[in-house]
Parts: structure tokens; sequence; C-alpha cells
């Protein structure tokens, strides 16, 4: 194990305080929910109340005459809808392109079976039905109970492995008619079907000393972000509508709104505002296309969509709630021969990002070990429930929870210690993953040895106490972002990228450290534009913990354009050859000569009045990764890209009284590559862990036998406070990835996905028995205690 | 509804407003003043980020009637730094790294402000329960405390 003491450079690998923190600690940050137009309407939203029903009739006839209401909008005026050339023509003002295709019904990640507004059919408690614009929110909430909505109630389907059973209710009937790729495996409620599997798992069995086998359940985590969905959207005079919001992902929504409305993406441009949280559920659409539907409604006007958080959490995309059934093939000695298993993701009433997140499990659900012989499933699908969707690490923690749990069960088993079972076990560097591809940078084994350590592993904690470890791996997410980088005449950079930075600090610490790295000017000189689909280069996103790596590769490459085009101005201005000047310090100077050299304020100034300025391009597409595809069956996530791993272990007390569980010690260890910058990235170990806590012990949306969320809200909904959790110990660690930035790999997800599976471990041994569903709530803990007596 | 006359001093500024007497204080702060550095959200007191200081105690602003604060000092985020610079505790959260999204920071800065007010010298616990009504989902609350600890040393001078 090779143990490396950071090395900071210049500027990258420093803790540095972040550019954006002065706006923030001072109230002068702009976020989503700050942004106001004069003449502003309000917008808001006709929720179904029924789980599964035929809609008869919709009568907006009352609410239109409201005198306080400018628009209103059901599915019927939004182009999702066959009678689009009826639209078109009740529309003259929308701009249509000459080649305009038919428009489309439905939208969707993958799967294209959602409408923006319910059309003929409601299939979850909250789906939106009918919209509204008022001159008020109060007015605009009072009008939506002069809508009337005729249901026929049907009989829905609450459970994912009910969902399954012949004679199961069809969430989605004509589910054949839906625009889906080819072999996904759908098949009635099943929105797609997916497998891994390597060697003979059926030899792997036969020839084991030990099965262990278990079935594991998690419930609904909500992404809580303490910023609620709110856009605003508007015509200008150019015939263009802008939608300002606080979104992870400004190209997303413009795609989107563009497919839903039938309008050209150039003519829709979205512009990304500070963000007060978003933890993945900010990537899809909130009140964006209301607000556009309704602007396009008023005339052009300003209108504003506010999502509520009671809203939220019954109509958001939270943590899809996972069964997972789990088998192994154990010889007696510890090592894991086969592993045979099924996560089932309940991806609600719509597919979303349920197919690829079923696909992404089945990686998770293998674990960074050698296990040689898989046959690993992943499902997802429907049920009549919210649409759930990506959370952070979406279905890691859950997969996570059903292996790392079994791991220790099969420790139990052969009476082995834990960090011992999973060291033999353990991928090693250039190992194989599951699905072939070769390992590289892989720091798991030092992550798990200094998590342990951290928490004085196999020291006997006392009674009603007990440790547990576990371990994971994660992706750092691919897809293209581009960066302009201009140089002022003042010596100042503008890095503008579509990336938004949602709190991580990864463009306004990390990518800006490597732009001032890279182009040898100051930390502080670096100002972070607007992230403007109008006017930014195109970016996939804060999602899949991508952006200090994709933007911060893109921003190497175009400070390598802008050492070019500095080293030809400089060259041109001092007469000299390009191969005897040296740009850094601010200056491209003559290496024989550094006194003979032009600024780059001065090389700014002059290229700005006399050549256009200077203004450096980079993209950065992360290289594909190669992997046996005999192993794999309608997979889209085969492998996972300059993978990261972590461990986590954690030391518990349990109340025998009560149930409850009080977290002593917490050390999580990540592998993260490099550290762009120490302090954040512990800013993610400990924030990741704090919500794997929530995850673990008290975070659930509970439904009831109706369809209908029994607690949204932030009393009923509980996320941990500051008096919840302990001081979870960061562990960097640092085994170099293939292609990031300075060797680093992604950061912000995978704090999130070990921790809950530690926990349970602990409360194992604390409380004597072993909960498989999570939360651990200490109702359910007190329950299991006394059952066990 | 009929308007009643409120006289507000926020930040050592005096604002004579006409609202409707059901107004909360956040709804003004937002609507009539423009201060948006308050925060909302959950608008049932559950969360902390609309936290301000009325006579230096801190409150949910969502839930507080604006005429309830005729004849008090409001502080908001907005007033804490001076003509000199920041206040010790924003210096602190930037210096810690204690600010993330930023989104509960405004009032989680003003919760830390009334702590200190009251305990000089706050124990680890003190803080913890200082800052119990202020939900962060970034942080973890680790650097949040420390910065808390650090700028208390700094304010003891």
């Amino acid at each position: 194990m090779v143990q490396r003491a950071h090395v900071p450079q210049r500027v990258v690998g420093r803790s540095l305080p972040r550019l954006d923190a002065f706006g923030k600690v001072t109230g002068k940050a702009v976020y989503g929910m700050d942004f106001a137009l004069p003449g502003m309407l309000h917008g808001a939203v006709l929720r179904s109340p029924h789980a599964f029903a035929r809609i008869l009739s919709v009568d907006t006839s009352q609410a239109q005459a409201h005198p306080a209401v400018h628009a209103v909008v059901t599915a019927a005026d939004i182009p999702t809808d066959p009678a689009a050339a009826d639209w078109r023509e009740d529309h003259p003002e929308s701009r249509r392109m000459a080649d305009t295709e038919k428009p489309p019904t439905r939208y969707g990640d993958i799967v294209r079976d959602n409408t923006l507004l319910a059309k003929d059919v409601v299939r979850y408690v909250g789906q939106p039905v009918a919209l509204i614009a008022a001159t008020s929110e109060e007015a605009a909430r009072e009008a939506l109970r002069l809508i009337r909505v005729e249901y026929e109630p049907l009989t829905p389907v609450f459970d994912a492995e009910q969902a399954l059973e012949p004679g199961a209710p069809l969430v989605h009937p004509e589910w054949e008619k839906y625009e889906a790729p080819e072999g996904m495996g759908r098949a009635g409620n099943i929105c797609s079907r997916t497998r891994i599997r390597k060697g003979d798992v059926e030899q792997a069995f036969a020839t084991a000393d030990f099965i262990v086998e278990a079935k594991y359940h998690t419930g609904i985590q909500h992404q809580g972000h303490t910023e609620p969905r709110v856009a605003v959207a508007a015509v200008d005079g150019q015939d263009v509508l802008t939608i300002w919001t606080c979104t992870q992902l400004p190209f997303n929504i413009q795609n989107t709104v563009s497919r839903l409305l039938d309008r050209p993406s150039g003519t829709i441009r979205v512009i990304g505002l500070g963000l007060g949280g978003g933890f993945g559920s900010k990537l899809l659409l909130g009140g964006e296309a209301f607000a556009a539907a309704l602007t396009l409604r008023a005339g052009g006007r300003p209108v504003r969509v506010l999502i509520p958080p009671g809203e939220d959490l019954q109509d958001g995309y939270p943590r899809h709630p996972s069964h997972t059934w789990l088998r192994a093939a154990v010889r007696s000695d510890g090592t894991l021969l086969g592993l045979q298993g099924r996560i089932i993701l309940d991806t609600g009433a719509f597919s979303g990002s349920g197919p690829g997140l079923a696909s992404v499990a089945t990686l998770v659900l293998c674990g960074p070990y050698r296990t040689p012989n898989l046959d690993v499933e992943g499902l997802a699908v429907y049920t009549n429930k919210m649409n759930f969707g990506p959370m952070r690490a979406p279905s890691g923690p859950q997969a996570a929870f059903a292996l790392e749990s079994l791991i220790d069960e099969i420790a139990e088993r052969l009476g082995m210690d834990a960090v011992e079972l999973r060291l033999k076990n353990l991928v090693s560097e250039g190992d194989l993953g599951p699905t072939g591809q070769v390992l590289t940078g892989v720091g798991v084994r030092e992550a798990l040895q200094k998590a342990a350590a951290a928490i004085g592993w196999g020291e006997d904690p006392g009674p009603h106490r007990g440790k547990g470890v576990a371990v994971s791996w994660w992706t750092t997410t691919g897809g293209s972002s581009g960066v302009y980088v201009k140089l002022n005449p003042d010596g100042t950079v503008l890095l503008k990228s579509g990336a938004v930075d949602i709190g991580t600090g990864a463009v306004t610490a990390g990518a800006a450290q490597i732009l001032a790295e890279s182009l040898g000017v100051d930390f502080e000189d670096v100002i972070i534009g607007e992230a403007d689909t109008g006017s930014a280069p195109f970016d996939y996103g804060a999602q899949g913990s991508r952006t200090t790596v994709a933007v911060g590769r893109a921003c190497m490459k175009a400070a390598e354009d802008l050492r070019q085009q500095l080293l030809e101005l400089a060259g041109e201005l001092l007469q000299a050859p390009l191969d005897a000047l040296r740009v850094g310090e601010g200056a491209v100077y003559r290496v024989d000569d550094p006194a003979i050299r032009k600024t780059l304020a001065e090389l700014a100034e002059f290229s700005l009045e006399q050549r256009g300025g200077l203004i450096g391009r980079g993209t950065f597409i992360a290289p594909p990764t190669l992997y046996d595809e005999s192993t794999t069956t309608n997979h889209f996530y085969p492998t996972f890209h300059s993978p990261s791993f972590h461990a986590h272990a954690v030391e518990v007390e349990v109340d025998p009284e009560s149930g409850e569980v009080r977290l002593l010690r917490y050390a999580a260890a990540q592998d993260v590559g490099y550290a762009i910058n120490p302090g954040f990235v512990e800013g993610q170990i400990q924030g990741g862990a704090t919500q794997a806590i929530g995850f673990a012990l008290t975070e659930e949306l509970v439904y009831g036998p109706d369809g209908r969320v029994l607690n949204p809200n932030l009393t009923d909904y509980k996320m941990p406070t500051i008096a919840d959790v302990p001081r979870i110990e960061p562990i960097i660690v640092e085994s170099a990835g293939p292609y990031g930035p300075f060797g680093a790999k992604g950061v912000g997800e995978p704090s999130v996905l070990p921790g809950a599976a530690a926990i349970a471990n602990a409360v194992a041994r604390a409380a004597g028995v072993r909960l498989r569903q999570l939360p651990i709530t200490a109702e359910r803990l007190w329950r299991a205690m006394r059952e066990a007596l | 509804m009929s308007r009643r006359v409120v006289s507000l001093d926020i930040n050592g500024h005096r604002y004579d407003l006409e609202v409707e007497p059901h107004r909360t204080l956040l709804s003004v702060l937002h609507q009539e003043l423009g201060l948006t550095g308050t925060k909302q959200n959950c608008l049932e007191a559950e969360c902390g980020v609309c936290t301000v200081l009325v006579d230096g105690e801190a409150v949910n602003s969502c839930i507080y009637p604006v005429m309830k604060a005729q004849g008090r000092q409001v502080t908001t985020i907005e007033g804490l730094a001076t003509k000199a610079g920041l206040h010790p505790m924003q210096r602190a959260f930037i210096a810690y790294d204690a600010v993330q999204c930023g989104y509960c920071i405004p009032g989680m800065i003003m919760s830390a402000v009334a702590l200190v007010a009251e305990h000089p010298e706050p124990t680890e616990q003190e803080i913890v329960e200082g800052l119990a009504g202020n939900l962060c989902r970034c942080t973890g609350y680790a650097k949040i405390i420390e910065a808390v600890s650090a700028a208390t040393e700094e304010m003891r001078g």
C-alpha cells in the first residue's frame, strides 16, 4: 500500500476560500428564490388527489373568469398531444422551423412515457393536472379551486414486488407504444431489465462451503435542499423565451422545454442562478416548463412558479426505494466465489432515470471485490407513486446497503473479522471490475484500513455499543464540458462555462484553481461567468461527481489555447521567437532575460483593441472505458469511469429502552485521486456522510394506503440537524485517476454510499439483532430487539 | 383586506410601510424592502433559513408577524458587515470552508451571532444547542462548528 503525502501546487491542492463565499455570507448572492421581474405573475399547480384514475373531464372556465387570472394551462394546451397541429394554428406567435416534425407526445430520459401535465390518466397522488398564472400566489391558489376535474378511480399498485406479479394493475397499459431503445427488457410494469453475468455462478454455488442469502429494503429519501424549486420565465422582444432558474443542468432544461413545447431550442435560453442545494433533484424539470407554458399563454409576461417544499415532498424526484435479494457463495477461508442477486428499483409512475439507474445499481451491487462469478440483475419497476429519480449517487446507497450488509453477515457466519474478510476479497491495482474494466487508482484498501483504525477497530466498545464498516465504489460521470476563458485588460480572467456550482465548490474553487494554475495567474484574479445556455458552451451538468474533473480539464485545454495565443502575440510585439518565451507569473517573458516581458494585462489590452481579444477555448470529454461486452445485457452503464473507492467506519450506541441509535464516532475515508481543494473535499465527505446518516436512521417519505404521502413537511420528514450527528472525520486518500486534472477523480457523491451499511453493521453488533430495512428508526429497532428476546 | 401602517427599524434604517396586518416579517423583507439575503423555505419555522435578529434574539421571520416588529430593532444578514469590513462570524465562515451552497448560511450566521451574544465563550454543546434550529443539508455541520468556535475566540479579543 503506497501512502503518499498530499503535495500542493502553486494554486491547486490548496484549501483556498471559494470565490463566491463573500456573496454567500453577506446575502448578496442571488439564488433562484431571490430572482424577480417587474410585473411578474405567479403560478400554481393543480395536482391529482388520486393515485390512479382516468380523467373524464377538465373544466377551467370558472378559473379563466377569475379577475386575477392571466393564464390557465392543461394538457390540451401543450403540444404533447396528437392534435398538435391545432395547437400550432392557435399560437402563431410561437416560432417554428420550416421542417418541424410532428411534436412528441411524451418525454423521458430513456423511455418516453411522461407528459408535462396529466392527459387522460393520472398515475400518482400529486401529479400535475393544470397550471394557473395570476397576479399573486394567493390568487393563483384560490383560482386552482375553481378548476373542476372529474375522475374515475382505477385500482392502483403501490408495491414494486407486487407490481411484478401476474395480474397486477398495469401502471402503463399502453407501454408497448412508448418510444424506447430496443432491448431494454421492458414488459408490463418492468420498464427496464438489465444484467451482469460473468463466469459460472451455478458452479460457484455448487462448490461453495457456505451460502449466505438475504433480502434488503430501503426507504424513500428526499434531496431535502433548503432552497425550494423555483423558476421565472418570460418572452422578450426577439421572441426568445428566457428561463431563470436554480438548475444543475441548464442545457437539459433547455432541451426538455424545447421538446415539450415544440419550440426550437435556439429560441429558449436558460440561465442558471445561484442554487441552494440540488443533490440531483434540480437536474430535471421543476417549475421551468410550467413557467414557460404559462408565459407563452400570458403573452410573454414574466411568470414565476414556486414549488413549495410540501409539494416537492410529494412530487419531487427522491431516491428510488429498493428491494434487493442477494446471495453469496463463499469458501470457508472467506473467499467470495460467486454472487447472485436482483435489485428492484421502484421507479414510481414514470420511468425517468429508473432504467439507467437499474444498470448503475448492478455495478454497485457487485462491489469493489474480485468475485469471479457473477449473476446480478437490476430492474426498474412502475408503481403508482411519484417519479423517483436522481439523488446523490442514485441507486448507490441502496445497492451498497444490501451488499455490505451481506458481507458482514458472511463474516458473522464464518466467524471472521469483517475488515479482514473485506481485505481478502477487495480489488487491487490492475484487477478487473465486474464487467471486465481494468481498475487503476485503486485506493480502497488504504481507505478501509484508515477508516477502521480511526474508530479503533478491534477494540471492544463495551455494552450496547458496536462498530461497523462498509466499502463501496463509484463513477466519475462522463459527458462533455466546454469553457471559454477570456483575458481582461486588467489581467483578470473570465471563466465562462455552462456549469453551475451547486455548492460543492467544483467551479468556484476547483475548476477556477485549475485554471489559475494552468494560466499562471492568481486564483483571486479568476471571475466566474454566468451559466447561460445562450452564451456559454455546453456542459453536461453538475451531476455524477463530474464537474471539477470535466470543467477542470476543459480549463486546462482553454489555458493551453490561450497560452499559445499569448506566445504568438508577445512574440510579435517583443520580436522574439516563440521558443524563447515563457508564460508565467502573469506575464510572457524572455527565458534568457525575464525583464523583457509583456504582462497578460498589456497583451489583453492590446488584443482587445487591435485583434479582437484573447479568448481561449477548451472542451473535455472523458475517454471511453473499455470492458468485456459479453458480461452485460441491456446495460446502460457498463463501466465506472475513473472510479473512486470509499470506506466508512462507525461506532454506535443503542439505547435498549427506546431503540434510539447514537453515533459516537464516524470516520469517512474517500479515494479522491488528488484533492484539488482539500477543505472542500472534506466538506463533501462530511456532507454526504450526514445524508447517509439520515438515509440510515431517520429519513423516509411514508406512503399511506391510498397512495398519499403522509409526511410531506419538514417536521415529519426528519433530516439530521447539528444535534443529530457526530463530528465526521474525513480521511482523504489519493490514488491517482487515469485522466482527471492532477489525477483527481469525482468527489461529490460517493460519501453518501457506504454510510448506511456501516451504521447497520454497527447497530447489528450493538443491538444483537440485524435490521435489513432502512431507515433503522428507533421504533423498528426497538420492535426487532423485543422480538429477538 | 385593509392595510395598517407599520414603522420598522431594519439594520438601523427606518421604513414606514402600509401592509396587510397578517403579513410576516419575511415576506415584507422580500417584497416591500427587496432584502433577499434572508431566505425562504419551509414557511413553518422548521428549517431556520429565515432567521433574523429582533432586539438581538434569533427569530424565524417566516412566522413572525411584521406588526410585532414595530418598535423593535431588526438585524438581517445585510446589516452585519460594517464599513470597517465583514463581521468576524462572516470572516470565519469563509476561512473555515463552512460555506457550500450557502442557502442556510445567512440564517446560520444570525443564529450564531445571537448565540455568542448570550454565550461569549460557548462550549461545543452550547454551539450545537444554539444552532439546532438551523438545517444545513450540505456541510454535515462540522466546519460550521469550527467557524463559530474560531469567531467567538476572535470576538472575545
